[in-house]
């Protein structure tokens, strides 16, 4: 008996080893070229981008891959930019921080990149900042908290803020006359400072933040957390997150019957949410760019053409509709290669093309960047847009 | 406070039940081959993502649901026969190496053809009902049923039946099983599709509520793996009953401790029972572990 307990307790530590290894890849790998600003103005433009394709951001990964696969494609076709053709190297973070990181090291080092596009989600795009900071090439974020920009020299990035995105849901709260708020918040980098955010802004504004729940990117039970908003004597819920945890929250949100309005973040602005949600999701209200009721728009909205080109050119090549973080990697890419068209690959120049992007209309709103604001988007590209019956439309009080 | 208490007990419960269902499967190939299927829950996301696919190319969710669960059982037979019945000296320890390959392999096929992206089946019929302020997910209650119905046969059949009991009789005897006439070979079939069967009625009960996707296997058999310990790889009932504990204690630390802290509750009962007792659950730890 002695022994067979022996016997059966060895597979046990074999396979918690296993799971220990498997949960830390490792960080091996170096560099065989560190030469990052050899960029020779004749040659190909290299672009690189690094994306959440697989993982928990994968539903933002995903559309984004296919758009700029689709957008390369179609510059190339069309003699690149100046006649230089331009090489876009997409590699997988696997929505992980250090996933981005050592992908953003080999592109800079090794693939001797001129631009970074990326990452998808918040944290992955802070473990990028310092290296691109540090290489000095320019990167063009696709992600929202405010704090990959902040004071940055080399990183931009194309989503609103998630400040302003705040803003317009607070404004929104304070004209139903919400007093207390409740948040469940994803518990990466996208969620990060989200509550500071609600408390400084609410200030002003006679709200206060009676709780906080949060939720890993990977959930998918929320009892929990709803539980505990459900005990709590909150008027209103933000929940803030991506798909689909954003959505499955929602579900069970729906399905403990709190039954207090909702708010959700420019993070569940895809069919995804539906898919999640169900039922649930009627009467949900977020704020977002444009691109997601563009039917509805004005047809003398500037927006309005380039949402329905890209629209257009985005389902004929991939039969689902685009996603508004599609938008985004439309976005990054026309800013990066306006910039690119106008500087050449100088480093130093592209960083000031990018800076001194003025007026561009993108699909997520009309891009202003200055010195100071490194997002170029501010309030007004938001609109506020309330779930009804599967799709999103324009949210009338 | 009561009413939150009860509403994260009922989560845990049939979180619960799903792991109790891959226990289920892991004991029932265990006891006749020892072998350790790192694999099982790899089943579950097969079946779920199978079914989702199905429902997409226009079937109805019930030929959907029986359709994949059929295909998952003999995948995991095919799995047997073509990869684990040709070692030659398979013990616990390759088996547990072989069939974490085999795992990466099933997850590297799901990627490739179903995309990185998570989905899930439509609910099945029902409606949700509310005792007591207590909310209860009709689909809670089918993920409770499978256990039930699905898992309670299996153990039935290993426990109670001739057949069942001259299966597991091969782990332990197999010269003699074949003197008296059980093939080794049907046993070991049989197990694994036993195996597939259940893993695969996991994955597509869980699917509406948690979702499938790719990479969701290993965590998931994990946890089934961690309630097969607490069962002491013998016991079905101490299986499941440590299968529902940790669903509940998961419910509990993620309500009132940090939701982070969730998925740390399995490795730390796993951890207790390796240095404390390795019967885990098991009262009765000298019954011989066939």
């Amino acid at each position: 008996m002695k022994q067979s307990r022996i016997r059966f307790i060895a597979p046990l530590a074999v396979v918690t080893a296993l799971v220990l290894v498997g949960c830390s890849t490792s960080n091996l790998g170096g560099s065989t070229d560190s030469d990052p600003t050899g960029a020779a103005e004749t040659g190909p433009i290299k672009i690189g981008a690094v994306l959440d394709i697989t993982g928990g951001g994968a539903n933002l990964g995903v559309p984004q891959q296919n758009t700029l696969t689709m957008l390369a494609a179609a510059l190339n076709e069309n003699g690149g930019i100046d006649g230089r053709e331009v090489e876009l190297t997409i590699v997988d973070n696997q929505s992980t921080e250090d996933g981005a990181a050592k992908a953003a090291t080999k592109l800079i080092e090794s693939d001797d990149v001129d631009l970074i596009l990326g990452a998808s989600r918040t944290g992955p795009s802070l473990a990028m900042r310092s290296i691109a900071e540090a290489a000095e090439i320019p990167m063009i974020s696709l992600a929202a908290n405010a704090a990959i920009i902040t004071d940055s020299k080399w990183v931009f990035k194309t989503p609103q803020n998630d400040v302003v995105v705040l803003e317009t849901i607070l404004d929104d709260a304070e004209s139903k006359g919400y007093k207390k708020l409740a948040l469940v918040r994803d518990a990466s980098g996208f969620g990060e400072g989200v509550a500071d955010y609600i408390t400084d802004l609410g200030a002003d504004r006679g709200i206060t933040l009676e709780m906080t729940e949060s939720f890993e990117l990977t959930a998918t039970d929320f009892t929990p957390q709803m539980t505990n908003v459900r005990a709590s004597d909150a008027d209103a819920v933000i929940i803030w997150g991506i798909n689909p945890a954003a959505g499955l929250a929602q579900k069970a949100y729906g399905q403990l019957a709190v039954d207090k309005p909702v708010y959700q973040s420019h993070g569940v602005a895809s069919p995804a949410f539906f898919e999640a949600a169900g039922d649930a999701a009627d009467g949900v209200i977020i704020p977002n760019g444009r691109l997601l009721i563009a039917s509805e728009l004005d047809a003398a909205d500037p927006q309005r053409k380039v949402i329905d080109a890209f629209e257009a050119d985005y389902s004929a090549a991939y039969g689902t509709p685009a996603s508004s973080f599609a938008g985004y990697a439309y976005d990054a890419w026309n800013i990066a290669v306006n910039a690119l068209a106008e500087a050449g690959t100088d480093s130093e120049a592209l960083r000031d093309a990018i800076e001194g992007t003025t007026d561009l209309v993108g699909v997520s709103g009309v891009y202003n960047m200055t010195a100071d604001d490194h997002s170029g988007l501010d309030a007004s590209s938001l609109i506020l847009a309330e779930a009804q019956g599967g799709v999103w439309s324009l949210y009338k009080d | 406070m009561l009413t939150d208490f009860l509403q994260l007990t009922a989560a845990g419960l049939s979180q619960g039940s799903v792991y109790a269902l891959l226990a289920v499967g892991l004991i029932s190939v265990y006891t006749v081959r020892h072998v350790i299927n790192i694999a099982q829950g790899d089943f579950a996301m097969m079946a779920g993502l199978g079914a989702v696919w199905l429902i997409s190319a226009g079937m109805p969710l019930f030929v959907s649901i029986v359709a994949a669960v059929l295909t998952v059982t003999l995948v995991s037979v095919a799995i047997e026969r073509l990869i684990i019945a040709r070692v030659k000296k398979l013990t616990t320890l390759v088996s547990i190496i072989l069939t974490l390959g085999v795992s990466t392999l099933l997850q590297a096929i799901l990627l490739l053809v179903w995309g990185p992206e998570a989905r899930g089946l439509p609910v099945f019929p029902g409606s949700d009902l509310t005792i007591a302020g207590v909310s209860i997910r009709a689909q809670e209650l089918w993920m409770v049923g499978a256990l039930v119905f699905v898992g309670g046969g299996i153990v039935f059949f290993y426990e109670k039946t001739r057949f069942g009991k001259a299966l597991r009789a091969c782990a332990e005897q197999p010269v003699a099983a074949r003197i008296v006439g059980i093939s080794p070979v049907m046993a070991s079939v049989l197990a694994f599709a036993i195996a597939g069967f259940v893993g695969a009625i996991a994955g597509v009960v869980s699917s509406p509520i948690y979702l499938s996707i790719w990479s969701g296997g290993l965590l998931l058999g994990l946890k089934g793996f961690v309630a097969a310990v607490l069962g002491g790889f013998s016991s079905f009932r101490a299986a499941i009953v440590g299968a529902l504990l940790l669903g509940v204690l998961e419910s509990y630390v993620a309500g009132y401790v940090a939701s982070g802290l969730r998925d740390a509750v399995a490795f730390f009962i796993l951890i207790l029972v390796l240095v404390i007792r390795t019967d885990g659950l098991v009262l009765k730890p000298t019954a011989v572990r066939v």
